[in-house]
């Protein structure tokens, strides 16, 4: 019988998914458990294994298509001898067929693995067409359906002997995903600034889906703007002594295959001032009213990627050597570059470094990761002529910005976070001497 | 043609500049798509060239030619009419020619780069293309295969274009046969057959079927059996060809009919008995493209073939070998291609044969409903019933037939034989594709006097209560 291996639900309230490549073709044999899908969510790319064996029937979408959690991704032909006879047409559907997208929800596990079987896939079966049962709807109203990734087989009609009406295939998708679509996201807060907008009046114009990595910044960067109150913090750090240390030890790290990196020195310093401060290293529980302490200390730092913007995560920063730190930027930049990082390693963050020193630029005003509390930016260090004991003497300077949640975070705390940052870079010594 | 040693690249790609291949360059040109067309022959394909368009004007020619000599009686007394087969030939060029041009000047306006020449795939991303006077190699991100479809021929009887011809030389005769024999009695052997009979050939069809247009509803065979009996035209059933001898006159050919062997005289034979997919010599082995057991290319609703950015449209895939079905095809192609969720969903494929009187049908026959376990409501409506018709000066041959599921009142199918039913079908086409309730049709108000009329009334007759024929539902 034909079974419907739907997208699943892969946690932390992620509703879509771009399909990367499917692992295999119409005709194909497939196990369960054999990955036959790889798709694109949050910021990472994930295998997904088949639920059930079988035979490849039907592959309903293509590359770069977005779909949502419960549409179908595969129809397998399994090896399980079919139900008998279809139920009489009169009988109304019971309850649970027509209830069946809802059992797409979310699996109430607080993290649950990437490799999720579809707990939905018998749901789902249940709303397949009755075989032989014709679907009534105009053109117009099935090209709504695949603008909006719904089979209009599943779309139950309201209309006159079973009729399925525009508005009807806009429920099954309010139904069929969990997040109501009226969620603010970003794309509702930006569509209607845009709408009626006639782009091309003055002029040709293109169109891009926007989707994938960039559709999901744009909702966290928006989400962040839009609830976390912004302010900026500018320094600047001598790091010319530091420098120094770093070109010194370079040759001793890539004896162990690790580029050592001023982000790693920066990352180490960042961890320093996390402990001495922990207020930037908690987060606001707005629900209720309470700050989250976290003793751990998470550090991401954004790295720009051809796909966009990703941002994976060093765990436990403060017990790790600098050599060790810099060994893990190395490894989750090039997984990140090559989609092939994990998704649990872009989270549990509690902290963000953006260097965009290396594309130039003299400042910057970063938007805090939120929930986090604060984002530091470090920028191109430059020789200039610098007065120190009185004399003219050529440093070289980096320019340093912290953006903090004012919320949480006032002007003194960042004051007093950036000194001692800019301490510790000034004077590598200090970092031995006071740095855990 | 600019060519050289090195590739040239392309967004889109298309083989064929057919219907459904010029359709495809143009709709992706619209969507920003940088597109290059491939064309062997001619633009327009068999279609526009030695298709529908040519057909459909020597059809109107020597339905016109019928009507002028059957004119008297409406009292416009004509002396008879002489054919010029050159100058209709010249003319029906000419038609061709200008909507030829039309097809260039489009593609110009969009960019679309044409190139002319036959193209062979080389792998899942190039192709070569080789003409008169250059080839070249050309690579590509998307292709849409649209290499249409060529006339079937019959094992020993190989096309001459003298005695032995197919539809393409049969629109270019330069005399016309004293005796025609067309073998195949589908939609191309009906209409040419019809035609040479209007414009003075003896004309016999042979069918190797036993019945006539099988896949029809079935009361409307009857009614063009009728009119090639009017016409004088002889049908010939269950008719298998053996052999065709060579005479001085011209040809004897012999066949067997369930009475036993037979031989028939003809000065030409028209050899119609359907087409092919254009699907080798395309280099389809150079990729992982798959055929279905009818060798059409396989594909699913987004027109897409099993190698990934390959696309295939119109006669080489699976469904019937009709333009509109090869641009709505094309069309889906290429907004696929632009990332649109654009699908070639079940949306019915309307069928029109050209004879006197017309054909045109989509959707479900009646028998094709029973057979998926529909209970079937239909109503038919005849012509002749109709002021409009009289009005023409016809007698009114044929009907509108409307198919609907008894249970939903959905309209399942829309069936009419009969004057300009190529045109009164486009009402149809919609209801079937818009899953129109027969309502639907009765509350739409049709003009009067007019031939689209008989559609409301087939539609009222569902429930037998069309206004203009008294047939009430008989008690069983």
């Amino acid at each position: 019988m034909r079974e419907v291996f739907r997208l699943p639900d892969v946690g932390e309230g992620i509703a879509e998914a771009e399909i990367v490549e499917y692992l295999v073709q119409v005709g194909d044999k497939v196990k369960a458990d054999q990955p036959v899908i790889r798709v694109e969510t949050d910021k990472a790319v994930v295998e997904l294994p088949a639920p059930f064996s079988g035979t490849v029937a039907e592959i309903p979408h293509k590359p770069g298509d977005t779909v949502r959690v419960g549409d179908p991704l595969i129809i397998i032909e399994t090896d399980v001898a079919a139900r008998p006879a279809a139920p009489p047409k009169e009988a109304p559907p019971p309850p649970a067929e027509r209830e069946a997208p809802e059992a797409v929800k979310p699996v109430p596990s607080a993290r649950p693995p990437e490799r999720v079987v579809p707990i939905a896939a018998k749901a789902a079966e249940a709303i397949e067409r009755e075989p032989g049962k014709r679907v009534l709807a105009t053109p117009h109203t099935r090209r709504l359906a695949r603008e909006l990734g719904i089979d209009i087989a599943t779309v139950i009609g309201s209309g006159r002997g079973g009729r399925i009406t525009d508005d009807d295939v806009r429920e099954t998708v309010g139904k069929a995903a969990p997040p109501p679509p009226k969620a603010p996201t970003a794309a509702a807060v930006v569509a209607p600034a845009t709408a009626g907008f006639d782009f091309e009046k003055y002029g040709p114009t293109r169109r891009e889906p926007f989707k994938g990595v960039h559709k999901r910044t744009a909702e966290v960067m928006a989400r962040s703007w839009s609830t976390v109150p912004h302010v900026s913090h500018f320094d600047e750090a001598d790091v010319t002594e530091l420098l120094k240390v770093v070109r010194q030890e370079r040759p001793y790290a890539e004896e162990r295959k690790v580029k050592l990196t001023f982000l790693a020195f920066l990352t180490k310093a960042a961890a320093d001032a996390l402990r001495k401060y922990p207020k930037f290293n908690c987060s606001l529980d707005e629900t209720t009213g309470e700050l989250v302490y976290k003793e751990y200390f998470n550090v991401g730092f954004a790295t720009d990627t051809e796909a966009g913007l990703m941002v994976p995560v060093v765990r436990d920063v403060d017990r790790k050597s600098i050599l060790e730190i810099a060994g893990e930027i190395q490894e989750l930049s090039r997984r990140a570059r090559d989609r092939t990082i994990d998704l649990e390693q872009m989270r549990g963050g509690t902290f963000t470094i953006t260097n965009v020193g290396a594309l130039g630029g003299t400042y910057a005003t970063p938007i805090i990761v939120h929930p986090e509390v604060a984002i530091l930016c470090s920028l191109r260090a430059k020789e200039r002529a610098v007065v120190k004991d009185g004399e003219i003497t050529v440093r070289t300077i980096m320019p340093l910005t912290i953006s903090f949640d004012h919320r949480v975070l006032d002007g003194a705390d960042a004051a007093r976070f950036m000194t001692h940052i800019v301490t510790l870079l000034q004077d590598p010594m200090r970092m031995l001497v006071e740095v855990a | 043609m600019v060519m050289g040693d090195f590739a040239q690249g392309t967004q889109v790609a298309v083989i064929g500049g057919g219907t459904g291949g010029y359709v495809a360059a143009i709709r992706a040109a619209q969507l920003g798509l940088e597109v290059t067309l491939v064309e062997r022959e001619y633009l327009g394909g068999v279609c526009l060239n030695v298709g529908c368009i040519p057909s459909k004007a020597l059809i109107h020619v020597a339905g016109l030619k019928a009507e002028i000599e059957h004119a008297d009686k409406l009292g416009l007394v004509t002396q008879g009419t002489k054919v010029d087969l050159s100058k209709v030939i010249l003319w029906k060029n000419g038609i061709v020619e200008k909507l030829r041009k039309g097809i260039e000047s489009l593609l110009l306006s969009h960019k679309v780069q044409v190139v002319t020449g036959s193209a062979r795939l080389t792998g899942e991303r190039s192709f070569d293309v080789e003409s008169a006077d250059a080839h070249g190699r050309f690579e590509f991100k998307h292709l849409i295969l649209a290499t249409g479809s060529s006339a079937a021929e019959i094992p020993g009887m190989t096309r001459d274009g003298e005695l032995i011809v197919n539809s393409t030389d049969a629109l270019d005769l330069e005399e016309l046969p004293e005796r025609l024999v067309v073998i195949g009695a589908g939609a191309v052997g009906l209409e040419l057959g019809m035609v040479y009979a209007k414009l003075g050939s003896k004309v016999t069809i042979l069918e190797g079927l036993p019945t006539l247009l099988p896949m029809l509803d079935s009361q409307i065979p009857p009614v063009i059996e009728r009119s090639l009996k009017n016409m004088d035209i002889g049908l010939v059933l269950g008719a298998k060809v053996s052999g065709v001898k060579r005479t001085s006159s011209g040809a004897e050919l012999s066949y067997t009919d369930a009475d036993g062997d037979k031989t028939l005289v003809a000065n030409r034979v028209l050899v119609a008995v359907g087409r092919r997919p254009n699907t080798s010599d395309i280099g389809l082995d150079k990729t992982g493209i798959k055929l279905d057991k009818k060798g059409f290319v396989q594909v699913n609703e987004r027109m897409e073939t099993s190698v990934r950015g390959i696309y295939a449209i119109g006669d080489i895939v699976s469904g019937p070998m009709l333009a509109h079905k090869a641009s709505y095809q094309g069309k889906v192609a290429a907004e696929v291609i632009a990332g649109q969720p654009a699908a070639f969903d079940g949306v019915e494929v309307p069928s029109v044969i050209f004879t006197d009187p017309e054909i045109a049908v989509v959707g479900l026959t009646e028998d094709e409903a029973k057979k998926q376990g529909i209970k079937v409501k239909s109503g038919v409506f005849p012509f002749k019933a109709l002021g409009r018709t009289l009005t023409l000066g016809q007698e009114g041959m044929g009907f509108s037939k409307v198919v609907s599921d008894a249970e939903t009142g959905t309209v399942l199918g829309v069936h009419i034989v009969g004057p300009s039913a190529s045109d009164i079908i486009a009402e149809g086409c919609l209801a079937v594709a818009s899953a129109s309730h027969v309502d639907d049709l009765t509350l739409t108000i049709h003009a009067h006097p007019t031939l689209p009329e008989s559609i409301e009334e087939a539609a009222e007759q569902v429930e037998h209560r069309a206004i203009h024929i008294f047939k009430p539902e008989r008690k069983s």
